[in-house]
């Protein structure tokens, strides 16, 4: 078993979450200009929406994959000697990514949406041009290829420190005769496995963004619309499931900090990341269910996936959590709430993401607002909360909040208050404006729905108010560190 | 469905957020759970259990099935950049109907509504692919066709309408 030995990188970790933390704010702007536009509140034109729409998407994605990025780069720092650079490269290529999304969005008028469905980015009916097509997916290109270097650096030197993937994965543990105290830690294996499935992810994405440049520069060129959709959602899905899968890693490192009780790879943890490393792969045709033309086969082991990949979440990850929070007393401060909730978060999410899992459900909820209310859900109070947490952890010492012995100060119970009851009511909004049949990503709502998405804007302020508030703490923490 | 698939999912929601606030009020003064990996053990036994039943409920009638008996009842719908086209926009009731899924170019969601506002199912238009969903309406009324997948700039103008006769 190899133990943290080294200092871990912060500086450009650090730097990263000022990056994030600015964009979510903006992001979330965003988000709040179109539901008030959905409101009838303030009025848009339907082009300047979807392009609103497709950075909110693509940038909210991203920075998700980004914040997930730096925990693991961050803690993995910690027990294995990575190299800087690469990380500098990930960051480089991933802000490149950004202006070329951004200009092809805000300069080309792109608005083919996060999703790029095959053929939309070469067919916008004359709103856009070919070129802001190949913009936004040479943005994505350059974002990918930046994950994937930043994975292969993590993936080599896990490969090479905890004997290959199979010790990485603790696999001897899990279905051998592999012992407790062998084993590498929990966020190690974690680590291991988000780097698999994500660097699969990338390639898959990788291939069909080709595909799709080459059908905008050669229009001859053209690609099977359901290969290419299957390639998306496996890219897509994977993607921002590495998100959520990487951020985890900061409760697995965090929180132990504040219990006293380390979060060690048990046999039924290792056994639980090999079958996320499967389902995470798996599952995705669950985004395709309303595709009659997909093998029957496929569709069931979406549905079935799609349910089962609730276990190790719920049953190991969740399940485990609640035992520390029961079993011994935890220190409260604003890194451990917000670590806490994101687990708690993500729990909940699962629930209305498994249901729409069903296909008999999806008939009628698949493109409902009840997809973006899911998925907000393990976002907002899920990957983001965690991110937020990492964030407060990351300045702990300098806002004079020791693991041991500290106190949620009034701004901060004020923050996550804040932050809590907008994350919920602008997401429970998603889910009934779902039941109500509202379709989601429509720039005009009919007058009937207007009031839902007026509430939700209230709501969706709040979450503003209370991510604006985190990262002015962050920052403040940051202007501390840099005094001390 | 839907309103039961909201109450269902909320009930669960509130379920798991409840555990987690009773954990955190404990103050961590909960006796050491020396049978915690029991408990473990059972939710995943428990889940498999539940997973299994509402798998087997839930899919024992294919939910993309088409007779060959509802052939005589088929519409030709085409999605298009932003129109639908329907070549039937009277159709009988308590008829099984089946809508061969076209389109003209991107990918489209074909979606029904009814009077109420409420959708009754849908299907993915997609390029070079004929989509077949059937469907039997049992109330006469007008339904609107919307799109269900993102595909541009006027997607949300993509809306058309058919009748049910009342016989």
């Amino acid at each position: 078993m190899v133990e943290a030995k080294y200092d871990p990188q912060a500086g450009p970790v650090k730097v990263t979450m000022i990056i994030a933390g600015v964009v979510l704010i903006l992001l979330m702007t965003f988000g709040l200009i179109m539901r008030l536009n959905q409101a009838a509140l303030i009025e848009i034109e339907p082009a300047l929406f979807y392009q609103i729409m497709t950075a909110h998407g693509a940038g909210m994605v991203g920075t998700a994959g980004l914040t997930g990025a730096a925990v693991l780069w961050y803690f993995m720092s910690r027990y294995v000697p990575l190299v800087g650079a690469v990380y500098n490269v990930f960051l480089g290529l991933f802000l490149l990514g950004v202006v070329l999304i951004l200009g092809a969005i805000f300069i080309g008028g792109y608005a083919g949406a996060w999703t790029f469905l095959f053929p939309l980015p070469a067919m916008s009916g004359g709103l856009w041009t070919s070129g802001a097509a190949a913009t936004f997916l040479l943005g994505y290109v350059s974002i990918g290829v930046g994950f994937l270097v930043m994975h292969l650096e993590v993936g080599r030197q896990l490969i090479r420190a905890y004997g290959g993937i199979s010790g990485a994965m603790a696999w001897p543990l899990a279905f051998g005769k592999g012992r407790v105290e062998d084993a590498p830690p929990a966020s190690v294996v974690a680590a291991m496995a988000s780097t698999i499935f994500n660097v699969i992810g990338v390639v898959f994405g990788a291939a069909v963004l080709v595909a799709s440049l080459v059908n905008l520069l050669v229009p001859g060129f053209e690609v099977d619309a359901l290969l290419a959709k299957n390639m998306i959602y496996i890219f897509g899905h994977i993607f921002i499931n590495a998100s959520i899968y990487m951020a985890v890693i900061a409760v697995y490192e965090i929180i132990p900090e504040y219990t006293g009780t380390p979060w060690k790879t048990s046999r039924v943890f290792a056994i639980s990341w090999s079958f996320v490393l499967l389902f995470v792969i798996a599952v995705y045709p669950h985004h395709l269910l309303q595709d009659v033309a997909m093998p029957a086969w496929a569709l069931v082991t979406g549905q079935i996936v799609s349910y089962l990949s609730g276990i190790p979440l719920l049953a190991v990850t969740a399940f485990s959590l609640l035992l520390y929070l029961r079993a011994g007393p935890i220190k409260w401060d604003l890194a451990s709430s917000l670590l806490v909730l994101g687990v708690a978060g993500w729990s909940v999410g699962s629930i209305p993401a498994i249901i729409d899992g069903m296909i008999v459900v999806n008939k009628v909820m698949h493109n409902t607002q009840w997809v973006p209310g899911h998925f907000h859900i393990y976002l907002i109070l899920g990957e983001i909360a965690m991110a937020f947490g990492f964030m407060a952890w990351l300045v702990r010492d300098a806002r004079k909040s020791a693991p041991t012995g500290t106190r949620m100060g009034g701004l901060d119970r004020l923050a996550i208050g804040t932050y809590l009851v907008g994350g919920a009511g602008f997401t429970v909004m998603f889910l009934v404006s779902g039941a109500m049949s509202i379709p989601r990503r429509w720039a005009v709502h009919a007058p009937e729905w207007t009031s839902q998405a007026g509430i939700a804007s209230l709501f969706a302020v709040l979450v503003i108010i209370g991510s604006t508030l985190f990262v002015i703490s962050y920052l403040r923490g940051l202007a501390g560190d840099k005094d001390a | 469905m839907q309103m039961i698939v909201l109450a269902v999912s909320l009930v669960l929601m509130a379920l798991t957020a409840l555990c987690f606030a009773a954990a955190i009020r404990s103050g961590g003064s909960a006796r050491p759970a020396d049978r915690s990996e029991e408990r473990r053990r059972g939710l995943i036994w428990a889940m498999l259990v539940v997973g299994l039943v509402v798998t087997s409920v839930s899919l024992r009638e294919w939910p993309h099935s088409v007779s060959a008996a509802a052939a005589d009842q088929t519409v030709n719908v085409t999605g298009g950049q932003w129109f639908w086209e329907i070549d039937k926009t009277e159709l009988p009731r308590d008829r099984p109907i089946v809508f061969n899924v076209h389109t003209a170019d991107v990918t489209h969601g074909f979606g029904v509504v009814n009077e109420s506002g409420r959708l009754l199912f849908q299907m993915q238009a997609m390029p070079g692919y004929v989509n077949r969903v059937q469907y039997v309406f049992d109330k006469p009324g007008n339904y609107r066709v919307i799109c269900l997948e993102y595909c541009g700039v006027a997607h949300h103008d993509m809306i058309t309408e058919f009748t049910v006769a009342a016989n």
